[in-house]
């Protein structure tokens, strides 16, 4: 159902102001980001190791590196990024209303987002895991599914979280925090019994924690991770793609695995030479 | 062990802290002195305007104190973006936090003019000043003294209120503490240090206030 | 290509919009209850001419009153099982909205209890009555008449507050809005639907406490 804007002044406001944003006119976003001579990228700065800061304040992380490819693909420089800092309920409406030009925030892809934006090739394909305290109650999924409703498991507030702890432990006790510091505290603070989130943000948290946590040894529900742009402007979602696609399979192939490497701590095997890895 | 690496982290994150604690302040002092003028404008209006004019001024005030600040935020970068107002994160926290402070330093002041007794003003015409000359010389003197409290825990719940605008991306003390936990993981010493730097600035406001409240007390 | 505003999401969580607004409420009379009778204990103290009393009481407002409340939330929440003392996430926030509201309330009480005339004081120990007997029977119910105009914007300002709950996720208001926006990403219009819902009752909240304001009054 769509409101039409006698919804309220509040709702007027909002919606006469939106659609009197200008639709580039003439020429596509592309054109107007070259002309510019930097990317506006979308993201955030407190999610490790996808966006996050370094000790010397420098933003840092995969979705980061993901916006250095498409802006080193634009003026052969990886660094012409300004940044917009945004937190994740910004991540659609700073799209919506141009206050970026392409968003890398471990974005899922899901049907209903895609009807507001565009989304991008996929990056990253995401799984959920769960983690334990090293000398907790728990040994691993097992114990914990036999545990039954006694156990509580704390998860990022996300699309369809408690659906998906539900999935792997159908009667648990699920609490959802807003951000990820929470939802580590409240495993450290015997809130909860395990953290179910993304298996590389686990597995960066227990890098950075050795020997305190343990993972459960359980991982499902798949999600993808996109960029998006805005809807309308297939001329820059082409060009996006084909950055983000030419460092998955082509000449920055090497970017995009020291990436990797980095922040998930992974070798990539190189694409196969000769037919081409998408037909296969 | 863990002290030590937490003082280690607060070396590594000093001047980190130090600029969101500067940007904390800078927001909260633009924000209290907009919404203050603003706010003295919308007294003014909810005592001497007329009933139109009185009626509007109301909404806004009932509106803008019933809305969560968050809210309020989230609105002003928004609707200011799509109205072709490119407003910065920054401006648009300023303006939400300004707007909210002007509600409420509207209805202090309107509190305290009303609460000045009529006969002043009809003592005031009586001796042949105008209006004008009332207003600034007996009315105005006597509400700004009557408005001091009100007024300082006005300014503090401002200081506190610059939290939400971590929403919006701007680096603030809160959002400067979210970045350096998400590095190094240490919750709860790092939002205890934000915490007691909040104290710190809003008890200084506080004794600011007391301060100015004794040299401006009648004497007694 | 324009943003169209679509409340077909909004609408199909209504209910858990609702149920929030329900929590919201529940937690906010709750603790204002115990907040209430917090602050008039602590209200007394802090006129009390004992410094044994006053001090601690003065302590106790200064503290609270200068500490965002989100800390005190997570504070409650994570640090004090740390020490041993565990609450559940609602028992934890109750607790700590209701020493949050205490310190404001008892501001409020101090105020009117200064307005009580000290001839009131010496009549009732001059009928026989005891000091305890005075202040409960005598005091207090003049001194809430007195307070209720200036109650309804601490009140108001502590329901809102019930918001900061969503951080430790209590399904409230606020967390029921935050969680209809990461499954459907419409921020715009749940925002819009909740800060409706917002001002809503806290027009209710005001339109009763002037009811109770006019049914209290003294017949003149």
């Amino acid at each position: 159902m769509t409101i039409s804007f006698r919804a309220g002044a509040l709702s007027l406001a909002v919606s006469a102001a939106l659609l009197s944003t200008p639709a580039f006119a003439d020429g596509s976003k592309l054109d107007e980001v070259i002309a510019r001579g930097h990317l506006i990228l979308g993201t955030g700065s407190t999610n490790a190791p996808w966006h996050f800061k370094s000790a010397e304040d420098k933003l840092q992380g995969f979705d980061v590196d993901m916006g250095r490819i498409v802006a080193k693909a634009l003026f052969g420089d990886p660094d012409k990024i300004e940044y917009v800092n945004q937190s994740s309920d910004a991540r659609i409406p700073n799209i919506t209303t141009d206050k970026v030009d392409i968003t890398c925030q471990f974005m899922t892809v899901t049907g209903e987002r895609a009807q507001q934006i565009a989304f991008t090739i996929p990056y990253y394909r995401e799984g959920v895991g769960l983690m334990l305290k090293a000398d907790g109650q728990y040994a691993d999924y097992a114990a914990l599914k036999a545990a039954g409703s006694s156990v509580t498991i704390s998860v990022l507030q996300n699309v369809y979280a408690e659906d998906m702890v539900h999935a792997a432990l159908p009667d648990a006790a699920v609490d959802q925090y807003e951000s990820v510091d929470l939802i580590y505290q409240a495993l450290e603070s015997g809130r909860a019994d395990a953290v179910a989130t993304d298996q590389s943000s686990l597995a960066w948290y227990m890098t950075q924690n050795p020997g305190r946590y343990k993972d459960a040894g359980y991982g499902w529900n798949p999600q993808t991770y996109a960029c998006g742009v805005k809807r309308g402007d297939q001329d820059w979602l082409n060009f996006v793609n084909t950055a983000l696609h030419e460092a998955m399979t082509g000449v920055e192939f090497d970017f995009y695995a020291t990436s990797f490497k980095t922040w998930f701590g992974k070798e990539l095997t190189p694409p196969q030479i000769g037919f081409p890895v998408e037909f296969k | 062990m863990s002290s030590f690496a937490f003082l280690e982290q607060l070396w590594i994150a000093r001047y980190v802290i130090l600029t969101g604690l500067g940007t904390t302040v800078s927001i909260s002092l633009l924000a209290i002195v907009a919404g203050s003028l603003a706010g003295v404008l919308v007294g003014l209006a909810l005592v001497y305007g007329g009933r139109v004019l009185r009626l509007v001024v109301r909404a806004y005030t009932d509106i803008v104190r019933g809305t969560p600040v968050l809210v309020l935020v989230l609105a002003s970068y928004y609707v200011s973006a799509a109205a072709g107002v490119d407003l910065g994160p920054f401006s648009a926290g300023i303006l939400a936090l300004a707007v909210f402070c002007s509600s409420h330093i509207g209805e202090i002041v309107r509190g305290a003019l009303q609460a000045i007794p009529k006969g002043q003003t009809e003592a005031a015409k009586a001796i042949g000043l105008t209006f004008g000359q009332t207003f600034t010389s007996v009315l105005w003197p006597q509400a700004l003294r009557q408005c001091l409290p009100a007024w300082v825990n006005t300014a503090a719940e401002m200081v506190k209120a610059s939290t939400l605008l971590s929403v919006i991306g701007v680096a603030e003390l809160l959002l400067r503490t979210q970045e350096i936990i998400s590095r190094n993981f240490m919750s709860l010493q790092f939002y205890f240090l934000a915490g007691a730097l909040y104290f710190i600035v809003n008890f200084g406001i506080e004794r600011l206030g007391k301060y100015v409240e004794r040299k401006t007390a009648l004497p007694s | 290509m324009g943003y169209t505003l679509n409340f077909a999401a909004v609408w199909r969580s209504f209910d858990l919009l609702l149920s929030g607004l329900a929590l919201s409420l529940g937690l906010a009379v709750v603790s204002i209850f115990i907040g209430a009778a917090i602050g008039l204990a602590v209200a007394f103290a802090l006129t009390s001419k004992s410094r044994l009393a006053g001090v601690p009481a003065r302590l106790y407002v200064t503290v609270i009153r200068n500490l965002p409340i989100l800390v005190l939330v997570l504070f409650a929440y994570f640090a004090l099982p740390q020490m041993g003392f565990r609450l559940g996430k609602i028992e934890s926030f109750v607790l700590v909205l209701s020493l949050y509201s205490g310190a404001y309330l008892a501001e409020v009480f101090r105020a009117g209890l200064l307005s009580i005339p000290r001839g009131l004081t010496e009549a009732g120990l001059a009928i026989g009555l005891t000091p305890m007997q005075i202040r409960g029977s005598i005091i207090a119910p003049l001194m809430l008449r007195n307070v209720l105009p200036s109650l309804s914007s601490t009140v108001i300002s502590l329901f809102k507050d019930t918001s900061l709950a969503a951080a430790i996720a209590v399904p409230e208001l606020t967390f029921a809005a935050r969680k209809i926006n990461v499954e459907s990403f419409r921020v715009i219009e749940t925002w819009m639907v909740t800060s409706a819902l917002y001002v809503a009752t806290c027009f209710l909240i005001a339109a009763l406490l002037r009811q109770v304001e006019r049914r209290l009054a003294l017949p003149r």
